[in-house]
């Protein structure tokens, strides 16, 4: 029951179909050379192969010859997800000269042969196969679509990893708009003290991007801003800002605040109220905020004494003194208990879920090594007092921070461990016992001994959750994990775009990350930007609604039911000498969707690629194999 | 892909084409510039396309690896330069000159169609080192089924000259008196990926590596948990028994002092849970134990996998293993402290894998003046604002050459490296960029 | 056209989207889960492409089940999951008309790693229509 204007391809299609053992991950499950066999004798099909391996070089190549010697002009590969390999085989028929259009992918790795064994495995095989081959049949060549991309980028969050990305991207001669919320610039970065395990003092990190982002001509910050509405598409967004007005007097100077970051320089005509900005790529900094423990957490809230990490680290730095004690709020402390992954490895049934059902599994990388660092700093410049480490698992992974464990261990830190399940409690210590609380841990590496641990102050090593960023996701479109952090698109093949093309993310919103990492994030977010714009042009997708002059009426439907304004029109035209108005599609603002099809009653739309004959083709296919 | 290019200028060399060169490959070439990739083993991936599958998400990690060695191959302004030895890497005026040796595969590159006509005339049986040495191959061979290039290569230590390969190939491509070819390459900037390479645990008498018959080491499971592996499932090697028990023993050349490697190596905890998940799914009646001192599950992901592992009955056990000897019937006797009070306990197990740590893979001393740190690692004189960056100005380091790393945060770093590589390429040479803007 | 057909055959179709539904297909298979192999699954950008009569004559052509797995709240085409469910109602009051139970047509929302809901989906359509087709 295919739609009668699925027009028959001119030359017939001759399909060559290749099949891939994935070197037992398919031919283990299922009988290739029977699938090969069955291939061969559907319509259209003039080759059927198998290769160990169609992704690898020879397996390409055997399409390209196919293709070049005339065997073939339509192409299916039945091999793993589309998601990994069908660019792959794309490219293959476009490098053989071919249009890769002409491709259609049978997934019989993730769909067939991990999912079933044997006998239903070979028959469903044969059967996507001859559905992918139904397809192809009805393929026409198609031509990407080139839009001019603006060479501009826009970066949400000036934190280590906006800063940084803002910084590279302009150094690459791409103008750059750096979007922050707050009135400083330097994020949650500006809030420490020390970066283990280096040492590096964050001031000076933050001084140093903050004046090379200021200090570039081609980089324009706005501090106090909010993106409030986006549009557009890859290479040429727009998005609407918001900007409040300074609460203080204008200066021509950039200063830096402690905790705080650098406040631009804020000259008297600087813009505020809404801006526009016309942007090629968007970079998502977005970062983190610190975990806030739950009240009665460890004490927390409850008992004066118990303060997170944090906190801290600030109260330390705020008022450094040498001395034999600790000195906290005027306080000496003679014993400190550091009690580790506060917000973190949170796990179903023992852990409570937060107000709004949540709870936060990861683990948050970064804690552990600054508790150490906190630890030792208190160990060598207070010897008198007495440091306790209640950890999990000590995860002093990067370079230079195994050694600092070690140096506390050395300097002596005490470290008792404990299990998820038997977490330590934290009460307060009878009036005669003469420190204001006490810790009792059940301690692993003594056997499971219980010990009380006396503190005048209990520290909670905090993690990271990310910055709230509901109204970006929403507007944006952002896919979100279950531990609500940005979702990649895959952590290995794209590990820095978001599906949206275009949109990139860098740092602590994808997930937590030390300073080096985060930076690193942020390079390879900002060269994904770099390459994309780097030519003022963008290729898209050809997979859009094409209009059948022929059969429009003009009767409008397509463009009530299209759902990107902009993307449909009617628009008058010349046909048969008479003025009618006609639907036309915009297609860099077309996504394909193909809402507009289902609802013309004339069948005179569809989408490129993926066309309603083409899926009725399939369904039959399906049913008659 | 190119192995004879004469255009020996390039924008930018990278030293080393496993996934941190790959990475920093494509993202030059594709912001414009043309890169020369430099690999000494006979195919890019690096150690990436020999493992099995990689955590957290269990891709096969052929399926990952294959598409960006493809693309680096396939890229109008990528240079594969395979089987080399890189003898020099200096800067002079402004450039960086890099001197070079491929080494002969006693194949014409050019002529090799990768039929394996050859491998399959050779006589010669030989230890295939890509499947962890426990099935042979031949003598004059493909390195492994899905390597780049589909080139043969003929091993000098093992021909006996009979001559069938050259008889077989259908192309001439045999060539007995291939020589070292030395060329040189220049550049405007450089960025170092030579990764890593396991501990030697030759060096540790107390795991008594070579004999004690069932104990391996991790890259050799990576091979028997392959989809294309020697055996095509789990045998352990000195009887082809199927395990009933295996024991992991992590920290094997880590934060070791008596090694000399104090530090972590980072990827060990996870590659052991993802092998002993991949094990419960080959083997689901075994018994699979983890020896370790911390689980450092710290990427995305990385904690809920190891809980999930936890939760298929993997069992976790904190103790350091002391010694590692033979035991009754080909198992593996572990003697280790427990934490449950127990004191020196012992263990038996069919089968133990090594968790090894990462050293590095190159050692720059002699052929270029980079400096390296007290780990031998490339030295990173600003580790926080600029971890890509090396004390030399216009040469770059990405991936475990700078620190062992996983394969997310290589990736990551790579494509930092190749932002840094042109932003130098940039400010040193305005007319590399602006052609690599209109390319 | 023909009316009042019942269908016949056991296979079910499932549209799949491919930024949620397909790669959580792919995820359990990934998982090496296992469910009927009678489920063959297209990949579709969004079902808002599909009219009314695509659904009716999947049925009348023989296919025993239909499940759209959409993206649900979280589809990347604001406005095409409540185009799809009115429409959908449409194709329920059809079905009726046509005496096609209407069971064996199903709406819901798959991510990319809803591995459990996916299989109770297929699971259920399937025990739907071998428990129709006795």
């Amino acid at each position: 029951m295919t739609q009668a204007n699925e027009k028959p391809d001119a030359p017939a299609a001759k399909i060559g179909v290749y099949i891939c053992h994935c070197g037992g991950n398919i031919s283990d499950h299922m009988d290739v050379e029977a699938v090969r066999r069955r291939a061969e004798n559907l319509p259209g099909v003039t080759v059927a192969r198998t290769n160990m391996f169609m992704c690898s070089d020879p397996g390409q190549e055997q399409i390209a010859e196919d293709l070049k010697n005339g065997t073939v002009n339509r192409v299916v590969v039945a091999s793993c997800a589309p998601s990994l390999h069908e660019a792959t085989f794309r490219g293959a028929i476009r490098r053989a000269g071919a249009n890769p259009y002409i491709y259609e992918h049978a997934n019989i790795r993730e769909q067939v042969s991990w999912v079933h064994h044997g006998e239903a495995a070979t028959e469903k095989a044969a059967v996507l196969v001859a559905a992918a081959t139904a397809k192809a049949g009805r393929l026409k060549p198609l031509t990407p679509i080139r839009v001019p991309a603006t060479r501009h980028a826009t970066v949400i969050g000036a934190g280590v990893a906006g800063l940084s990305a803002a910084r590279d991207l302009a150094a690459r001669g791409i103008a750059v708009t750096l979007v922050e919320k707050s009135d400083a610039l330097g994020g949650q970065l500006a809030a420490l003290d020390r970066i283990a395990p280096t040492g590096d003092r964050a001031a000076d990190l933050v001084n140093e991007l903050a004046a090379a982002v200021l200090g570039h001509p081609g980089i324009t910050v706005l501090t106090r801003t909010e993106v409030i509405a986006t549009d557009g598409y890859i290479g040429n967004f727009k998005l609407t800002l918001r900007r409040r007005p300074p609460e203080g007097a204008s200066t021509a100077d950039a200063r830096y605040v402690p905790f705080q970051g650098v406040r631009p320089p804020e000259p008297s005509d600087a813009p505020s109220g809404e801006l526009t900005v016309e942007t090629g790529a968007i970079i998502l900094a977005t970062g983190f905020r610190s975990y806030q423990p739950r009240p009665g957490e460890y004490g927390f809230g409850e008992f004066s004494p118990v303060i997170t990490l944090p906190a801290l680290v600030r109260k330390m730095a705020e008022r450094p003194a040498k001395g034999r004690l600790l000195q906290i709020d005027g306080r000496p402390i003679r014993s400190v208990a550091m009690i580790h992954c506060v917000g973190s490895r949170q796990i179903p049934g023992i852990h409570p879920e937060d107000e709004s059902g949540h709870l936060n599994e990861y683990c948050s990388r970064v804690c552990c090594t600054a508790t150490l660092d906190a630890a030792d700093r208190i160990r060598r410049n207070h010897p008198g007092t007495r440091v306790y480490e209640l950890y999990r698992d000590i995860r002093t992974y990067g370079r230079g921070q195994e050694e600092l464990y070690e140096q506390a261990a050395r300097d002596g830190v005490v470290f008792l461990r404990f299990e998820a399940d038997n977490a330590p409690q934290v009460t307060t210590a009878a009036p005669g016992e003469g420190f204001a609380l006490k810790v009792k841990v059940a301690d692993t590496l003594t056997f499971g001994e219980t010990l009380e641990v006396p503190a005048d102050l209990v520290v909670l090593a905090t993690g990271m959750e990310p910055n709230d960023v509901s109204d970006l996701v929403e507007m944006m479109k952002l896919p979100v994990g279950m531990d609500r952090f940005l979702l990649e698109v895959h952590p290995k093949l794209r590990p820095v775009e978001m599906p949206v093309g275009g949109i990139f993310v860098a740092g602590t919103c994808q997930a937590p990350f030390d300073v080096t990492e985060a930076c690193n994030t942020a390079g390879a977010a900002a060269v994904k930007a770099a390459a994309l714009l780097a030519d003022g042009q963008v290729e898209l997708d050809p997979f859009v609604a094409e209009v059948d002059v022929d059969r429009c009426r003009g009767t409008g439907a397509c463009v009530d039911a299209c759902l990107n304004p902009g993307a449909l029109a009617l628009v008058e035209m010349e046909v048969g000498g008479r003025t009618v108005q006609r639907a036309q599609v915009t297609p860099a603002l077309c996504l394909g969707c193909g809402a507009c099809v289902a609802v013309c009653p004339e069948n005179a739309i569809d989408v490129c690629g993926m066309t309603l004959g083409q899926y009725e083709a399939m369904v039959d296919a399906i049913l008659e194999t | 892909m190119d192995d004879h290019h004469h255009d020996r200028n390039f924008d930018a060399l990278v030293i080393g084409g496993g996934i941190a060169g790959l990475q920093a490959a494509l993202d030059l070439g594709d912001q414009g510039f043309t890169v020369a990739v430099i690999e000494r083993d006979a195919s890019v991936g690096g150690k990436m396309i020999r493992l099995s599958k990689v955590f957290p998400t269990l891709d096969c990690a052929s399926c990952i690896t294959t598409p960006k060695m493809a693309a680096a191959a396939h890229h109008d302004r990528i240079t594969l330069f395979t089987y080399c030895d890189l003898k020099s890497l200096q800067r002079q005026n402004g450039r960086v000159h890099a001197k070079v040796v491929q080494r002969p595969r006693y194949v014409n590159a050019d002529k090799c169609i990768g039929c394996r006509q050859c491998e399959y005339a050779c006589p010669v049986m030989v230890p295939d080192p890509e499947q962890g040495g426990f099935s042979a191959t031949k003598a004059i061979a493909i390195p492994f089924s899905n390597a780049i290039p589909q080139v043969a290569v003929l091993d000098p230590r093992h021909c006996m000259l009979c001559g069938r390969c050259e008889r077989a190939c259908p192309t001439g491509a045999v060539d007995y008196f291939q020589q070292p070819q030395p060329f040189s390459l220049t550049a405007g900037t450089a960025v170092v990926t030579t990764g890593f390479e396991m501990t030697a645990i030759a060096d540790k008498p107390q795991y008594g590596f070579g004999k004690v018959p069932n104990l391996i080491d991790a890259l050799q499971m990576e091979r028997l948990l392959a989809p294309h592996g020697p055996y095509n499932r789990v045998l352990r090697p000195s009887d082809g028994k199927a395990p009933d028990s295996i024991a992991y023993i992590q920290c094997a050349g880590s934060r070791d002092k008596s090694m000399g490697l104090p530090y972590c190596s980072r990827v060990c905890c996870m590659y052991a849970i993802k092998q002993a998940m991949l094990l419960s799914g080959a083997l689901p009646l075994a018994d699979i134990t983890i020896y370790y001192m911390d689980i450092r599950a710290f990427g995305k992901g990385y904690e809920q996998f190891f809980q999930n592992a936890q939760a298929m009955g993997i069992n976790f056990v904190k103790a350091k293993v002391a010694a590692v000897e033979a035991g009754p019937d080909g198992a593996v006797r572990l003697h280790y402290e427990a934490q449950d009070g127990e004191g020196v306990t012992t263990a038996d197990h069919d089968l133990a894998v090594l968790s090894l740590g990462l050293v590095p893979a190159w050692d720059p001393s002699g052929i270029c003046p980079l400096t390296t740190g007290a780990d031998r690692f490339i030295h990173t004189p600003r580790p926080k604002l600029g971890p890509v960056q090396t004390g030399l100005a216009g040469i770059f380091v990405a991936g475990a050459a700078a620190g062992p790393k996983d394969i997310v945060d290589t990736i990551a770093e790579a494509g930092n490296a190749a932002m840094a590589a042109g932003q130098y390429l940039t400010a040193m040479s305005p007319s590399a960029a602006s052609r690599a803007a209109v390319a | 056209m023909t009316t009042a057909s019942r269908p016949k055959g056991d296979k079910i179709l499932v549209l799949a989207t491919e930024s949620c539904a397909y790669p959580g297909a792919d995820s359990v298979g990934q998982a090496h889960s296992s469910y009927p192999a009678n489920v063959y699954i297209l990949r579709v950008k969004a079902p808002a492409l599909f009219p009314e009569r695509f659904y009716l004559d999947c049925f009348d052509k023989g296919i025993g089940g239909i499940i759209v797995m959409s993206c649900g709240e979280e589809c990347p085409y604001e406005g095409a999951y409540h185009a799809l469910a009115k429409r959908l109602d449409r194709v329920y009051q059809e079905m009726k008309a046509r005496d096609i139970d209407i069971r064996r047509l199903r709406l819901t929302a798959i991510c990319t790693v809803c591995n459990r809901a996916f299989l109770n989906e297929v699971n259920q359509m399937n025990a739907v229509v071998s428990e129709l087709s006795d």
